[in-house]
């Protein structure tokens, strides 16, 4: 299209001051973070998939630069460079554009996006209710109405797993997979099967690792194939993974009831105010039950804020999409014409200030709101 | 009737194999000019022309529309258009030029034999050096869409123009997605293919454009070649 008209700028403008006055009356500073940044610092965060999708060039020194694809990144590095105490609770709040190769209808590659991010915050429920309370807000400012709001918590599944006798690494392991439906089955299937049942072109390294020192005997194998040790990785490395898998072979399969409990979590969904019963049928053991009081907990929150939890959606798996959250995930869709389209999201992300820099870790809950879609959506 | 162009390979194997298969199919090729031209007729068609190029810039000539037909690899093909743009298809495979496009991974890696065991990995490398494995490949597309469908994130993709096989002993790169037909390059250089590693087992490709492929002179032509690939 070549831009915008000016009376549709004007539209985008007036809307986005609605969402902005929103956000600064609730006591967040509106800040601008860098539209250039470093493109390690997303690539090295998302992977390729979002590599795939920005735009990235080079500086004459050589130097990796992209348009930021998102806003979140660019207000933790902004908050890392602007304080010397990144764990004291701040607010911001922020409103510009984002670029993305597009992927999909009404996806533009240049957006506008308005968001807030609260970092170091106390009390997390509270904080996670508040911001969602403001998203909603901020849509209605905006002049939304009928909108729908889905939630997902990685608190129940990290929990569920917990209660369970695994081996740790295949806790790791599951939840790391949380964000990969197939990928997940395949690894709940193999840890159901016994081990030693699966063969492969390295199970002569495992079975060579029986009753040997693991470190001893990988570089044993090393020299004995006369193959140099290339890349980043380790003898000992190399070593502790097989010897995992030769402790895998012992291990006992996951047994049949937690796999089917595993996959019962992942298949519930529903109003939020009738999730609790779904989820105590589904295990009663410590840690579960304690997420699930805490999620209760989230629900009077949620009423705190003068939300109706009745009219929001959870789904246990969803966020799939989503491998930046630590926590609570959440969505705010709308009818649209054929399908439902998502205006905000967002969610809790602990580990991403730590991941850029920070000493410590640093709490973080935030949303962000598809500016351009709103106004499509609305019009 | 209408004026076709066909490209074909200009040089090195791929232009020897195909001259041999048109052939077989009884049409001679006639380079306009000097024997050095880029461009010539089909004997024996009617109203088809022919241009050589490069297989890569083949591929992407038919990604453009801007020929009716060509024989190029269909690793490259694959890599050039994306599945869902029906632009050209794949009409005949040709059986020559076989080349598996495939994942390896250095030999020292003991412990790695799958594409779920590259996904552990690239969480662990995270974890220890701060930073994604690399892939040095000159097929983004075709590694991208394969890591994908395997359900891997955690890598970036390094762009090699060649020599891609050394970038893992000179430490550009982790890995490597690249073309292999006997494997001696990938075993002389210490790499290893994984178990589940095969993104792609191409060979040469006749490849046409969706709507030049209802013309009668390249139905004609199509039937021609059909009948003198060797099985």
């Amino acid at each position: 299209m070549a831009g915008k008209t000016s009376s549709h700028r004007a539209a985008l403008e007036r809307q986005n001051a609605a969402i902005m006055a929103v956000f600064e009356r609730a006591g967040f500073d509106q800040i601008a973070p860098d539209i250039i940044q470093p493109a390690d610092i997303f690539l090295e965060r998302s992977g390729e998939d979002i590599r795939a999708r920005t735009f990235v060039f080079n500086d004459p020194a050589g130097n990796e630069l992209c348009l930021r694809p998102d806003l979140t990144v660019p207000a933790c590095r902004y908050h890392l460079s602007h304080t010397k105490t990144p764990e004291a609770e701040t607010k911001y709040c922020y409103l510009g554009p984002a670029f993305r190769f597009p992927d999909e209808l009404l996806s533009p590659q240049e957006f506008t996006q308005a968001g807030l991010e609260w970092f170091g915050d106390k009390a997390d429920i509270a904080a996670e209710a508040r911001v969602i309370k403001l998203a909603v807000s901020a849509l209605e400012a905006a002049g939304l109405t009928g909108l729908k709001v889905s939630l997902g918590d990685l608190g129940l599944f990290n929990a569920l797993l917990d209660d369970m006798p695994m081996p740790e690494r295949w806790r790791r392991r599951l939840r790391h997979q949380f964000w990969r439906p197939q990928a997940f089955r395949n690894l709940l299937e193999t840890f159901a099967k016994p081990a030693r049942t699966i063969r492969s072109s390295i199970s002569g390294n495992i079975d060579a690792l029986e009753g040997q020192d693991a470190v001893a005997e990988t570089s044993w194998m090393l020299a004995d194939q006369k193959l140099n040790l290339v890349t980043l990785r380790s003898v000992e490395d190399i070593a502790a993974r097989l010897h995992e898998k030769l402790a895998d072979r012992s291990e006992q399969p996951l047994a049949e009831t937690m796999v089917v409990a595993i996959e019962s979590y992942l298949k519930v969904s529903g109003a939020l105010t009738e999730i609790s019963s779904q989820l105590k049928a589904i295990s009663k053991t410590p840690r579960f039950l304690g997420a699930i009081d805490k999620f209760e907990q989230r629900i009077a929150a949620l009423e705190d804020q003068g939300l109706n939890p009745r009219r929001f959606h959870f789904s246990a798996d969803f966020g799939r999409e989503l491998e930046y959250y630590t926590g609570l995930v959440f969505q705010i869709d709308v009818e649209a014409r054929n399908a439902p389209l998502s205006v905000a999201g967002g969610g809790r992300y602990d580990r991403l200030l730590q991941d850029l820099g920070a000493v410590i870790s640093i709490p973080a809950v935030g949303c962000a709101i598809h500016t351009d879609r709103l106004l499509a959506v609305m019009s | 009737m209408t004026l076709l162009t066909i490209a074909i390979p200009s040089k090195g194997r791929l232009m020897e194999q195909a001259n041999e298969l048109f052939e077989r199919a009884g049409l001679k090729i006639e380079r306009y000019g000097t024997d050095r031209g880029y461009r010539g007729r089909l004997i024996g068609t009617d109203n088809i022309e022919v241009a050589f190029l490069s297989a890569s810039e083949i591929a992407a000539q038919l990604r453009d529309g801007k020929i009716d037909a060509g024989i190029t690899g269909e690793d490259l093909l694959r890599e050039t258009i994306a599945p869902g743009n029906d632009v050209a298809d794949v009409a005949l495979r040709l059986n020559f030029g076989p080349a598996d496009v495939v994942v390896a991974v250095p030999e020292c890696w003991l412990d790695v034999a799958v594409m779920a065991d590259l996904d552990d990995v690239a969480e662990q490398f995270y974890a220890t050096h701060g930073r994604r494995l690399r892939v040095a490949t000159k097929y983004l597309n075709l590694t991208r869409r394969f890591f994908a469908e395997k359900g891997i994130t955690g890598y970036r993709i390094v762009e090699s123009l060649g020599a891609t096989e050394g970038a893992p002993a000179t430490g550009t790169a982790e890995l490597i997605v690249d073309i292999t037909t006997s494997g001696a390059t990938l075993k002389a250089n210490q790499l290893r293919i994984l178990d589940d590693g095969l993104i792609l087992a191409s060979c040469a490709v006749f490849a046409v454009n969706k709507h030049s492929a209802q013309l009668e002179n390249m139905r004609n032509l199509m039937g021609l070649l059909g009948r003198a690939v060797v099985a």
